[in-house]
């Protein structure tokens, strides 16, 4: 009680003020030790000894210990204290074993009052009693503790750990009678300064060295321990066996740990190697720290709370040469950069968010938005006690997923897999995936699929398919101008006309679910609004009385509109054609590239040019049969290019397997390659691995095709002699039979073969699939129940 | 419409970021409490944790993920100035309580002398490199030669970047016409620097990383930045978390000489700029068609971006983060009717 009001008052009559500074040593710290009054520091290490008072702006240096003029290794210091009741008093832990006293108030120049040489090696330790004047314990590397009444010139009583060399030794704040050691084979013993002969306890703290510890100022039964092993660990002392109730991690070896003074659960600590920082923990959240000095340049040695009732200073010495006095409210809080909230995309639209629950749960209480009024930096959002808020705190992790009708990535995949590529007449590609683009409500990229149809298959062909499409169409102005070439159909080619009719009957049917779509395309399709812009760049010249549709202020009620009048475009289409009076130096080319069109195409060619012009030049001359493809080619390019710019980078591709060589050459290689290697990434992430492979196989690109080449090696074996075949062919060298027998059609297996890991036996695939629905043995006949999973 | 979906992540301290795979079934969460977590989904659509494990001795500020093509790979970055690889294994474990799949450091890289603030792993057609950047402002970018061994990595480059960084992002693009480029964002909070947001690229000639851009309208800390995904564009586009939501298109201007020892020279648009969340916003996500943008605050709010054709970006949701349980049923019908609330206002206006 005596010595508490007298602190009190000590502090109350020089309320210590100050701010963040630093002076420089002569040399390198090993430790700092405040006087009581907490207006002076002395510093020691192995070439200083020296004491600084602190005044309001700066360190003053105020007496050097270290004199003679060759000063004896009594001078090097690993440790020092400076006695929290007698002022004049200093104790200091020679590297040399030795551990010296100091009497400020002797008048000569060297103060050196006692020396007790006993430790037989470097003396880590030296702490005074914190009550009583005269009692300095010792701690060696040697493995021994010793304590000293400096009255006397010699050890009163000498403690050996039995174990390892002492790092520490902290008398307690509770018992009069207690220390606590630590050692650096990772115990910790509690003596009983009355009884020499043995521990009173010790337990196992820390794997490897435990560096250092410290009592809670708070009388509370509190130790903290710092270990080799990153870590800090507060333990319960109160209980018949020490218990960990608070565990730190910090992220290297704890050389230092100091319990904040006035605050309950914080403590500061530093390291003894890679890091230069000190931090300060809150031990309730053991995982960020609470706040940071990072000022030192090197390992910091030594940290002290100026006062011991004062938490706003703290004071340390460093391997730099440095001494800092800390502003505590000068620190950097790690936590004020650490985001609290993390946001992923998933791949099919899915969003994961993980925040701090405080944000979310008082965004929920909180009315959203009053107003603009929230516009503070963030850190006005403080709330009036940090610490309390920093202690508890969690994430909430949730998943948004995307519902299944509206899932964002489904028109991707869907497009993907639909889509042809290859394998039938340029036409019924461009066929199929405008329908495939129509059914997946986006009539844009419909629409732009049959107007390559439109304009890179022969004029006569033209007329075949087109009523398929004008019937999905299903607007007026189409209607109009598209029936006559209906009626040209009709005369043409009969054959066709069945085919048509039943086709366009189909599209009626799709007619009205498509227009319900269209009904109900909420504005969640990207594509509409991608692709409208499409059109515009397009044809956009001759359209531009239209262009109230596309203004600047559009919105969503005008995209619907927007897919209504869609087709409409068609016209500006042959408009531009028409316009353009370059057609007879194409005639010829014309011919000459058709071979390049489609050859199927080419004999309907000469059946229907004079028939269905003549009944087009009735209406309106909707295009010019002369018009060769290649006309077409910027337009094309350019709305390639639009659709890449867009981001559908699978209309770009798409089309340019479809177009092939027609468009090949106008589109330079390095931006084609980007964009099979988008879109070819694009479907492996989507793992749509069949149609990645049908694209690297369709592209002309030298460097897309050889992917499908990279490492892929395939080693066979025979299946009857068991050795590795050699040659190309599926006859064996060795047994002249014929390997990979397939056990059902008993032909050689050059696809997918599957076989039994029970008896070998197996064949194609879709023949054993077929075998195992009726019956479960094997194929072979060898009697096994074969499992193919 | 969205349904959201609450994890009990169970982690002990705040999560800092959570990242999913390339095929979008797997999840990794990272934390304060210096564990990783992964999570894969099972077929019921329920994300179950299938490994948590200590991975630093401080906070982990970001978790990401490789291409599958290299494997089940994690990378990670923490406070302890460590950026640590991790690779999944299936069997030979002798562990029998770790089960079948377990995850194993690879490597540990130390260079570091600071915080490591983010970790990202390079285009996949780059090969496998990996990136980190620091408190102290370095990128440091390492390269795997072997990508069957995963314990190797050299240190490529080292860009210094003067201010303190604190997020990364690789530009995407395959592209050959497009040098390897990279965005990094600092969270220095002075107002000394402006330009928080620099911009590096790969030069051929000198076979080093030159800045090619800074950002000088970015003046405020940066918490993330994103670029969108290329899909065959021929310019860039990079949204930016700071204190509001910024979407800038990077348009690389064309250069006479492909080898020349200069970086390009890029023609910067600010798309949008948005401050909806009236604070910090704390990270920014592409979705892979690049059409939405996801964006997160201090309000506790997702926010989605979309553009219009004519590159008109605006808020199609918000989205309101609590998924706690009790109220899960309450919360999704409000943010239905949020969300249905504003499309239709969209509709009105």
């Amino acid at each position: 009680m005596e010595k508490m009001s007298r602190v009190t008052t000590a502090l109350g009559s020089s309320s210590i003020s100050g701010r963040t500074m630093f002076c420089h040593l002569d040399a390198p710290a090993n430790a700092i030790s405040v006087c009581r009054d907490a207006t002076q520091v002395v510093v020691a290490g192995r070439n200083i000894f020296k004491i600084y008072a602190l005044e309001e702006e700066q360190f003053v240096e105020k007496l050097n210990l270290r004199v003679g003029r060759k000063p004896s290794l009594n001078f090097s210091c690993a440790d020092v204290m400076w006695h929290q009741m007698e002022e004049n008093l200093l104790a200091t832990a020679a590297t040399n074993g030795a551990v010296v006293t100091w009497n400020l108030g002797k008048p000569s120049r060297n103060k050196q009052e006692q020396l007790f040489t006993e430790h037989k090696r470097t003396v880590n330790k030296v702490c005074f009693h914190p009550t009583e004047v005269y009692m300095l314990l010792s701690g060696s590397q040697d493995g021994y503790m010793k304590c000293f009444d400096l009255r006397k010139k010699e050890s009163v009583s000498t403690f050996s750990g039995q174990s390892e060399s002492v790092r520490d030794v902290q008398f307690s704040m509770k018992d009069y009678f207690t220390f606590a050691a630590s050692f650096e084979n990772g115990n910790v013993q509690l003596w009983d300064i009355r009884r020499p002969d043995r521990y009173e306890r010790m337990f196992t703290a820390h794997t490897g060295p435990v560096f250092c510890c410290d009592w809670h100022p708070d009388d509370r039964g509190w130790l903290a321990t710092g270990g080799r092993d990153k870590m800090v660990k507060v333990w319960d002392m109160t209980t018949n066996r020490a218990k960990e109730i608070f565990c730190v991690q910090t992220i290297a070896s704890v050389a230092r740990v100091k319990w904040r003074p006035e605050r309950k659960w914080h403590l500061a600590t530093c390291s003894m190697m890679v890091d230069h920082n000190i931090y300060v923990w809150d031990v309730r959240r053991p995982f960020i720290p609470f706040a940071t000095f990072e000022e030192h340049k090197d390992v910091t040695t030594g940290i002290v709370w100026r006062h011991q009732h004062d938490p706003h200073f703290l004071l340390s010495g460093s391997k730099d040469s440095t001494l800092y006095q800390h502003m505590f409210k000068d620190a950097s809080r790690p936590v004020d950069r650490a985001n609290p909230e993390g946001l992923c995309f998933g791949l099919f639209g899915d969003l994961a968010f993980a925040a701090k629950e405080s944000l979310i749960s008082g965004d929920a209480s909180r009315k959203p938005y009053p107003g603009g009024d929230r516009r503070y930096p963030i850190f006005f959002f403080k709330k009036p006690n940090p610490t309390e808020q920093f202690a508890h705190v969690s994430s909430a992790l949730s998943v948004f997923e995307s519902s299944v009708e509206s899932r964002h990535m489904d028109w991707l995949v869907k497009t993907a897999r639909l889509y042809l590529l290859s394998g039938k007449p340029f036409a019924e590609l461009c066929d199929h995936n405008a329908k495939v683009a129509k059914e997946l409500n986006r009539p844009q990229v419909s629409t732009t699929w049959t107007m390559l149809r439109i304009m890179f298959s022969d004029p006569a062909n033209l007329s075949t398919p087109g009523p398929n499409h004008i019937g999905k169409l299903g607007t007026l102005p189409l209607m109009n101008s598209f029936s006559m070439k209906e009626m040209g159909t009709g005369l043409v080619a009969e054959g066709r006309l069945e085919r048509s009719k039943g086709e366009s009957r189909q599209d009626n049917l799709h007619l009205e679910p498509g227009n319900s779509l269209i009904n109900s395309n909420n504005d969640e399709n990207e594509e509409t609004e991608g692709s409208e812009g499409q059109a515009e760049y397009m044809f956009g010249d001759a359209e531009l009385d239209d262009d109230d549709l596309y203004s600047m202020e559009h919105e969503n009620h005008a995209a619907e509109e927007q897919e209504y009048t869609l087709p409409q475009e068609a016209f500006p289409l042959r408009h531009e054609i028409m316009d353009n009076p370059s057609a007879p130096e194409h005639l010829q080319q014309d011919k000459a590239d058709s071979p390049h069109a489609s050859g199927n195409e080419a004999e309907v060619m000469c059946l229907t040019p004079i028939e269905s012009f003549s009944l087009i030049s009735i209406s309106q001359p909707l295009f010019s049969p002369h018009l060769p493809a290649q006309f077409f080619c910027p337009v094309v390019r350019e709305m390639l290019i639009h659709y890449a710019e867009q981001g559908d980078v699978q209309m770009a591709v798409s089309v340019l397997i479809v177009l092939g060589d027609r468009i090949r050459k106008e589109i330079d290689d390095l931006t084609q390659e980007h964009w099979y290697t988008s879109y070819i990434d694009l479907l492996q992430r989507l793992e749509l691995w069949n149609v990645s492979n049908e694209v690297i196989k369709l592209s002309t690109c030298s460097a897309i095709t050889c992917l499908n080449q990279t490492s892929t090696t395939l080693h066979v074996n025979c299946s009857n002699c068991k050795r590795p075949m050699s040659n190309r062919g599926w006859i064996c060298d060795r047994c002249h039979q014929c390997a990979s027998v397939c056990a059902v059609c008993h032909h050689v297996v050059k696809g997918l073969f599957v076989w039994c890991q029970g008896c070998s036996h197996g064949g194609h695939l879709e023949h054993v699939m077929n075998w195992l629905k009726s019956s479960s043995h094997c194929p072979a006949g060898c009697g096994h129940l074969c499992e193919y999973t | 419409m969205f349904l959201a979906r609450s994890i009990a992540a169970d982690h002990k301290d705040l999560i800092h970021d959570v990242s999913y795979d390339f095929h979008g079934r797997r999840m990794a969460t990272c934390s304060s409490d210096q564990s990783v977590k992964v999570w894969d989904k099972s077929e019921n659509g329920e994300w179950i944790c299938t490994a948590n494990w200590k991975t630093h001795s401080g906070s982990v500020w970001r978790v990401t993920w490789a291409h599958p093509e290299f494997g089940q790979v994690l990378a990670s970055c923490s406070f302890d100035r460590t950026a640590a690889v991790w690779e999944e294994i299936v069997g030979e474990s002798s562990d029998k309580q770790r089960g079948l799949r377990h995850w194993i450091k690879r490597t540990t890289l130390v260079d570091s002398r600071t915080s490591v603030t983010d970790v990202k792993f390079a285009p996949k057609h780059m090969g496998l490199m990996l990136t980190t950047c620091s408190a102290d402002g370095v990128v440091r970018i390492y390269e795997a030669p072997d990508v069957m061994n995963l314990s190797q990595w050299s240190l490529q480059h080292e860009i210094s970047c003067k201010l303190s960084s604190s997020c990364i992002s690789w530009n995407p693009s395959s592209s050959r016409v497009h040098p390897p480029m990279i965005a990094v964002g600092s969270d220095d909070s002075s107002a000394v620097y402006s330009g928080k947001v620099q911009i590096y690229e790969y030069i051929d000639h000198t076979r080093k990383y030159a800045k090619a851009e800074t950002l000088m309208t970015v003046t405020d800390p940066v918490h993330d930045l994103a670029f969108a995904p290329n899909l065959g564009r021929s310019f860039h586009v990079l949204a930016i978390a700071t204190k509001d939501v910024r979407i800038f298109k990077l348009i690389p201007m064309r250069r006479d000489a492909t080898h020349s020892s200069t970086p390009t020279k890029l023609e910067i648009q600010v798309l949008a700029q948005f401050d909806n969340h009236n604070s910090q916003v704390w990270r920014v996500s592409w979705n892979i068609t690049s059409t939405l943008l996801a964006s997160s605050g201090d309000d506790g709010c997702v926010r989605l971006w979309k553009a219009n054709y004519m590159d008109n970006w605006k808020c199609t949701a918000i989205l309101r983060g609590d998924g706690i349980p009790v109220n899960c049923s309450h919360d999704v019908v409000s943010q239905q009717s949020l969300l249905t609330a504003s499309s239709a206002e969209r509709k009105l206006s």
